[in-house]
């Protein structure tokens, strides 16, 4: 046995040797400063128009490395496991961001590099995960928003109360985020996403129950596909999905839920040893001129979080892109709660996507 | 071949002193054969082993508060899958695969067997036009029957049009998509491992059978059943053993409303952030695989799972 | 024997079943309409979108690169493994056997999970490297049982005959045995390579900075919407498989009868004597 490990540490040395000599992309250049000509920029596929990454690289000499991830824990799973030092710029959702700044995986941003910051609009800034805006820059943001067709549906839907009705049998479609659909039953019992009280979240789940019947779908991707085709009459969706739905369809009747509104923000950090955070900080600047956000935000079909660009939005998306006034009392965003909670939740989803296959 | 013949004595006992020992070793060592082996050896040893290991350890960890995990230990993994819902998941997984076995027996056992029986070239065509859907990417396959069962698509457009359905059938994102989506992931490891059981098989001693007075069914039964039992067999073992872990096909075609172990390890990865969760339930997805495979070489006598490819 | 024809009936149904959902991806690569539950007439645009996209183009050579690598290092390990494990000295072989398979039996995700912990642990830098080293560990099954199953097949007094003869291990490996088995060797490179060419769930753990595989492409751009462009990059996909299939086709051709014909006199030899006992 002791020659096999031998042996094995001998080509584990090969290994890292061989690794070693390959010349990795993101590693570190000597010097940092305005000579970077990198960018790792690590988010969601389909975060900007190609025209707009060009027009960067023709500008700044930069060349970008688009890397994706598909969920905002393999991106933390990723940080984590490079020390935060593969990646230059991440873009990922507020509840994640806590984590990365709190495990301190988010370097501090050098605003007097960002000129154009004073472009973005202060609602969504100073947020729990980021209070003092020394990490984040937020890019885009959503609500949880009703879609329905009402060709095809009888009632009038103006709440999240209005899914359970008998009428919606077999055509509800919804985004697969526990945290969310859990969400819309504690909003129903009047209660707040983040309660840490476990017998009001085993209440939303028994609420929950209820609900099956009318679950046609649970997916996060291209939901409104469904919609479009017929496949679903009602949607729980996300903005960018809503905004898309729209512009295909402008029947569809859009309702933001009485019950409160389930909020969230996207936003870029600075990953703590980027190798390339001059190139980052330039990303950022680059992306909040307005003219740029706009074209972004038209693009990505979330709220913008541009101030100055909202004015420049084309306006036949002006209304999906900004926000209705008086939106600030509703608002609530979902947050990570204690582990004993997320038990629950994940318990109680379960338990309703079971009974979602029962019919 | 000589050190086949050595391999008895010098691995049981050596009572000769050191120096001859070390030699001995040394020799066994320089084998040609053993040097041969030291790269699976140093690879499953390096980059499967230390993996699971890690795997097996983090089952009996606490989740941390936000992210990640404590270094505590903790059985409250497991006792959590004895919960009715994560239970009741393992048992619906069970029967869908069983479901999915089921049927992928009934319609890939007969391809197989009836393949085998073509000749040479026939079976070398087949063979090709069953490997290519076979390599094509599986996530583009799963979209084309998304195509094909939508609302007003294909299947619909067709029984429309025949006048044979009025309305379209809705049958995108049911418990049927998924069995469908299953069989046809799965189908061909049944058919390869019939058809290579089958292959073997001496069709004279069928006619012989015939010759004998048996019907063609019991000829089949006696003879031709009886000897690509083992294809069968190892066909219900490679089915079975992925149906349980697959979980793109029961996200894309059933909605999300089928939920099998391997999507609850994946949310349990990707949305809940327990990671020693889904290590736990990995653990146990894996004792079952084994036992099944156990079962198999066991009940067939065989100890390689047949035509795997 | 009396030819029915319903064998052929069912073989040939079955098949065109196979390939409805691939042609209508196919189809669906020529739609002029974005949106995919509108046909919108023929037209070629996707494909001109296709090659002007410099990053799935990357993807594509990253792909390409990593099948080779991966299927070509499990094809030394595996056959290597599969030609000295009967003789080897060495404790544990069964053990070492079930394990190495694992990574085909145990659900993806967990593995990739696992991997990404892993090679964080050991140092390794993710990107190419890691990519490769989980790769092979999936692909290394396919051509070690590919190949054991062949060598069960190929009759040993070759070997014996010409070690007799005076023939070092290295020269009967080289002259005689791995001439035998090289179209086992081949199919298992091939499937192997087919199943890296395949792999989504693995490669989203391991992956780095500026390697990304093709299929990892095709997922981040289906969860982004279907978008034709897809379909037609699906397409091309189709269209090297078949040629790769033929090539595969092509190198195990001639070696294929031989040994129908020898395992099948050996096992019916086997089996008629336990037929004969029945009766």
């Amino acid at each position: 046995m002791k020659k096999l490990l031998g042996f094995a540490i001998v080509l584990a040395l090969l290994v890292s040797l061989a690794s070693a000599c390959q010349k990795t992309p993101g590693a570190p250049t000597t010097g940092e400063g305005p000579q970077d000509k990198e960018l790792n920029l690590f988010t969601w596929e389909g975060m900007f128009p190609e025209e707009v990454l060009a027009r960067f690289e023709d500008e700044t000499g930069i060349r970008i490395n688009y890397s994706t991830f598909d969920f905002n824990e393999t991106m933390l799973a990723k940080l984590e496991a490079s020390g935060g030092s593969d990646y230059d710029l991440v873009i990922a959702d507020d509840y994640i961001l806590e984590a990365v700044i709190s495990s301190g995986l988010a370097q501090k941003l050098d605003l007097s590099k960002i000129p154009n910051i004073g472009n973005v609009n202060p609602i969504y800034q100073g947020q729990f995960y980021d209070p003092n805006n020394e990490y984040t820059v937020p890019y885009g943001a959503g609500v949880q928003t009703i879609v329905y067709n009402p060709d095809a549906v009888q009632i009038e839907i103006d709440g999240y109360e209005d899914l359970w009705d008998p009428s919606l049998k077999d055509s509800l479609g919804t985004i697969a985020n526990h945290r969310v659909i859990n969400g819309m039953a504690l909003k129903v019992l009047g209660e707040s996403y983040n309660t840490e009280d476990l017998e009001v979240i085993e209440a939303a789940g028994r609420k929950l129950i209820e609900l099956a019947p009318n679950i046609r779908v649970i997916k996060d991707d291209n939901l409104q596909d469904d919609l479009l085709s017929g496949e679903i009459d009602v949607a729980v969706m996300y903005t960018s999905q809503v905004t898309m739905a729209k512009l295909a369809n402008p029947d569809l009747k859009v309702v933001f839920p009485k019950e409160g509104i389930g909020f969230g923000i996207m936003a870029n950090f600075i990953p703590a040893k980027a190798p390339h955070p001059d190139a980052a900080h330039k990303f950022i600047d680059f992306i909040l001129d307005p003219e740029v956000s706009a074209e972004c935000f038209e693009w990505l079909g979330y709220y913008c979080t541009n101030k100055a660009a909202d004015e420049l939005i084309n306006p036949d998306y002006r209304d999906f892109l900004t926000l209705p006034e008086g939106f600030n009392e509703d608002m609530e965003m979902i947050r990570v709660v204690s582990a004993e909670a997320e038990e629950v939740h994940t318990r109680i989803w379960t338990e309703f996507k079971a009974a979602c296959g029962q019919n | 071949m000589s050190a086949e013949i050595k391999a008895g004595p010098t691995e049981a006992s050596d009572p000769g002193g050191v120096p001859q020992k070390r030699k001995a070793a040394l020799r066994r060592f320089f084998d040609a054969a053993t040097i041969s082996v030291m790269p699976i050896y140093a690879f499953t040893l390096l980059f499967v082993v230390g993996p699971l290991v890690y795997m097996f350890i983090l089952s009996f960890l606490k989740r941390a508060e936000t992210w990640g995990v404590l270094r505590e230990f903790t059985w409250s993994n497991y006792t959590n899958i004895l919960k009715p819902v994560y239970l009741k998941t393992f048992y619906e997984s069970l029967k869908l695969a069983f479901f999915t076995t089921f049927f992928v027996a009934l319609v890939g056992y007969p391809f197989g067997y009836f393949m085998a029986r073509l000749s040479a070239t026939w079976k070398r065509r087949m063979m090709l036009l069953l490997m290519i859907p076979f390599w094509t990417s599986s996530l583009i396959r799963l979209y084309g029957w998304i195509i094909i069962f939508r609302a007003n698509g294909t299947l619909d457009k067709i029984l429309m049009g025949l006048g044979i359905t009025q309305a379209p059938l809705k049958l995108l994102y049911t418990y049927s998509a998924v069995v469908v989506g299953m069989i046809y992931a799965l189908v061909p490891f049944m058919i390869f491992a019939v058809y290579s059981s089958a292959e073997k098989l001496d069709w004279q001693l069928v006619e012989a059978a015939r010759d004998l007075g048996a019907t063609p069914w019991q000829a089949f039964i006696t003879v031709s059943f009886r000897l690509t039992l083992p294809g069968l067999l190892s066909g219900v073992v490679l089915t079975f053993i992925p149906s349980m872990g697959l979980f793109f096909i029961a996200d894309i075609l059933g909605g999300n409303k089928v939920i099998l172990v391997g999507n609850l390890i994946q949310e349990q990865l990707m949305k809940a952030r327990n990671w020693p969760f889904a290590a736990a339930l990995s653990v146990v997805l894996m004792i079952l695989t084994s036992i099944m495979i156990a079962l198999y070489r066991k009940v067939s006598g065989v100890k390689d799972l047949e035509g795997l490819v | 024997m009396k030819k029915s024809k319903i064998p052929s009936l069912y073989l040939g149904l079955m098949l065109a079943l196979m390939y409805v959902p691939i042609l209508l991806v196919i189809i669906y690569s020529f739609n002029e309409s974005r949106i995919s539950s509108v046909w919108g007439g023929w037209s070629l645009r996707w494909y001109r979108d296709l090659f002007r996209d410099r990053d799935i183009m990357d993807a594509m050579t990253n792909s390409l690169i990593l099948a080779t690598v991966s299927s070509l290092s499990a094809a030394v390990i595996g056959t290597l493994a599969a030609v000295g494990m009967p003789r080897a000295n060495l404790k544990g072989k069964g053990i070492i056997e079930y394990l190495s398979t694992l990574p085909i039996m145990i659900p993806e995700i967990i593995l990739g999970m696992v991997f990404l912990v892993y090679f964080a642990l050991i140092r390794l830098p993710f990107g190419m490297v890691t990519l490769a080293v989980a790769h092979t560990s999936f692909c290394i099954p396919y051509v070690y049982m590919l190949v054991k199953a062949r060598l069960v097949g190929i009759d040993k007094s070759y070997a014996e005959a010409a070690k007799d003869l005076g023939a070092t291990e290295w020269n009967v490996f080289w002259d005689i045995t791995l001439p035998l088995i090289l179209p086992a060797i081949t199919s298992g490179v091939l499937l192997a390579f087919a199943m890296s060419l395949d792999d989504v769930v693995i490669s989203v753990f391991v992956t780095g900075v500026n390697t990304n595989t093709l299929p990892l492409k095709i997922y981040t751009q289906l969860k982004t919407g279907v978008t034709p462009k897809i379909n037609a990059l699906c397409t091309l996909m189709f269209a090297a498989t078949m040629l790769i299939v033929l090539m595969s086709a092509w190198f195990a051709k001639k070696s294929v009868r031989k040994t129908e014909r020898r395992i099948s006199s050996e096992e019916a030899s086997g089996i008629r004597n336990s037929v004969g006992l029945a009766r």
